[in-house]
């Protein structure tokens, strides 16, 4: 267990100086600056903010400087919002978009446990059949579409829920954006958790459960339904990765101040800072979900714990 | 499956020749239709806020959209295949080491990089496209280097080796014929992934431009005129997952049956 956390730490950083090089020199090659506004600039004031802001220095000391600043948990200031840090503004909204991640988690799993179990309960009925097509559809449903659908439906026409900002932090307004992130994750577990309970539903130790007269629901969630969780474990860490990515569309959407925003405006504006920041700030949630799910993966089945 | 591939072949065929049909163009104002409800004004599916028919407009989205999405696709199955092949192939260090790629690859968020990409490099087309497929090539490297991985072993590919026929030879005639089905497959899975981050951008204001329009520009301007003309989202949403679910289906099929 702790050598198998020890070999992924030692892919991790490296990934992470990576991406964090990468979109550096990315950001760096692209045409166009932060300085570039409407009007432009007269020479003198504009080299003295490139040099404030160092800007004017050798790409790898530029690199160099910037990645030994991010040790210390300093990503800069930010261009645009002057007066801010990009800390200071990842602190404000990265709350926001952790508890919509986090609560559009749990909601996808509840939903697509629920239905991955039932299916498989009755596999090859009609039930079984329409639910998992019902399953498939809302893995392909953009959250783009289905958040628009969702304040059209429950917001406008039924009027039963507000539909963008966060009021002074009533969860009402939490229901929709979280319910049209966690749809299409909810799907995938769905299938994942129906195809691995079929799958252990046929072995041995199920029968001789059964065989020993065992109530049908003890033998599925007693028995049958840890081992059939490998898999969704393992889809943790790209479910992880789709809910962030996702959380971008619905707090657009949804005018939620989160942290996808700003990454939006930051790019609009071409925020270096803010921007590098985020996707940093990203790329390392990621691979830490990855590292979570392996971990899952390890104490759901202790074959690969070795 | 049957009826997902006649609803795509019908989609296909309408947004290649539907809009010569149409009496409107896609871009042509009509200021007596402006949010026209459908089956009004002469519009079967309405009009949006500037009186544009909807109809037409929703075909030539899905013209584009699909158009980027297949492109893109394609840039994924070539880097893909060649990427999990070789890997496959050669097996080893190579392989240890391009896989440990893929896997660093796989902690990027795409869908900021595409956004990223497509605010840098301004709207070309082409260059969105080429980007989308350089980051969506990943998981099919993972599936034909697991597939090369089992046809290495079958005996016709051995029995070729025995015969003398190189590396080269082999990969070509007998391993990538064969890597055909399974590659078609995710290719098809590939297409709503890349639909969806086209999509995105362009529902941000950073994709295609007007007057030229995609389903995810469609889906934007319906969602911010929905209040007072919920067609103008149905419309072009509905399409957008029409073509999402039957993708999603055929290929999903298509997988179960050709892998190895």
């Amino acid at each position: 267990m702790l050598r198998l956390l020890a070999r992924r730490m030692m892919t991790a950083l490296p990934t992470l100086a990576a991406i964090i090089i990468l979109s550096f020199l990315l950001m760096r090659v692209a045409p166009g600056g932060p300085f570039d506004g409407e009007r432009a600039l007269d020479p003198e004031t504009r080299d003295a903010l490139m040099a404030a802001y160092g800007l004017d220095r050798p790409l790898p000391e530029q690199i160099a400087l910037y990645v030994g600043r991010i040790v210390q948990g300093d990503f800069g200031p930010s261009l645009v919002y002057r007066d801010f840090t990009v800390t200071d503004l990842v602190a404000q909204g990265l709350p926001v978009s952790l508890i919509l991640g986090a609560l559009a988690l749990i909601v996808a799993l509840l939903l697509g446990l629920a239905a991955g179990l039932s299916a498989a309960a009755q596999a090859g009925s009609g039930w079984d059949r329409a639910l998992m097509l019902g399953m498939t559809m809302l893995t392909a449903f953009p959250t783009f579409v289905t958040g628009p659908l969702l304040v059209l439906v429950f917001g406008l026409w039924a009027g039963w829920l507000p539909v963008s900002g966060l009021g002074d932090g009533d969860p009402a307004h939490l229901v929709l954006p979280v319910i049209a992130l966690a749809l299409p994750v909810a799907g995938a577990i769905a299938k994942l958790s129906r195809a691995g309970l079929a799958e252990i539903l046929g072995q041995d130790h199920i029968r001789a459960a059964r065989a020993r007269g065992l109530a049908p629901a003890t033998v599925l969630i007693r028995h049958a339904l840890r081992p059939a969780l490998v898999p969704v474990a393992s889809y943790l860490g790209p479910a992880a990765a789709s809910l962030l990515t996702g959380a971008v569309v619905i707090e657009t959407i949804f005018a939620l101040p989160g942290l996808g925003r700003y990454f939006v405006q930051g790019a609009l504006n071409r925020d270096y800072p803010l921007v590098l920041g985020v996707v940093t700030l990203y790329a390392a949630l990621i691979i830490l979900f990855n590292l979570i799910a392996d971990l899952v993966y390890g104490w759901l089945d202790p074959r690969i714990r070795g | 499956m049957r009826i997902a591939l006649a609803i795509l072949a019908a989609i296909i065929l309408a947004a290649l020749i539907g809009p010569m049909l149409l009496p409107w163009r896609y871009d042509a104002i009509d200021w007596n239709a402006v949010r026209a409800a459908p089956f009004t004004a002469g519009h079967p599916l309405g009009a949006d806020g500037v009186g544009r028919d909807l109809l037409a407009r929703t075909l030539v989205g899905t013209r584009v959209t699909l158009a980027v999405a297949a492109a893109a696709a394609l840039v994924a199955l070539l880097i893909g295949v060649a990427w999990g092949a070789v890997a496959g192939w050669m097996g080893g260090k190579v392989d240890e080491a391009m896989m440990r790629v893929v896997d660093a690859l796989y902690a990027l968020p795409f869908m900021f990089v595409v956004i990223l990409l497509m605010v840098l490099f301004g709207r070309s087309i082409l260059l969105v496209f080429l980007g989308i497929g350089a980051v969506e090539w990943l998981t099919m490297a993972r599936v034909v280097r697991g597939q090369v991985l089992a046809l290495k072993q079958r005996p016709f590919v051995l029995a070729a080796e025995a015969a003398g026929a190189g590396p080269v030879a082999i990969v070509a005639r007998h391993v990538l014929p064969n890597l055909a089905g399974v590659a078609i497959a995710y290719l098809l899975l590939t297409v709503p992934q890349v639909v969806m981050i086209e999509s995105f951008p362009s529902f941000l204001g950073l994709g295609v431009q007007e007057p030229l329009t995609s389903l995810g520009i469609l889906v934007k301007d319906g969602a911010d005129d929905m209040d007072v003309a919920p067609h103008a989202l149905l419309v072009p949403g509905g399409m957008l997952i029409a073509i999402l679910v039957c993708l999603l289906i055929v290929g999903e099929r298509l997988r179960d049956r050709f892998t190895i």
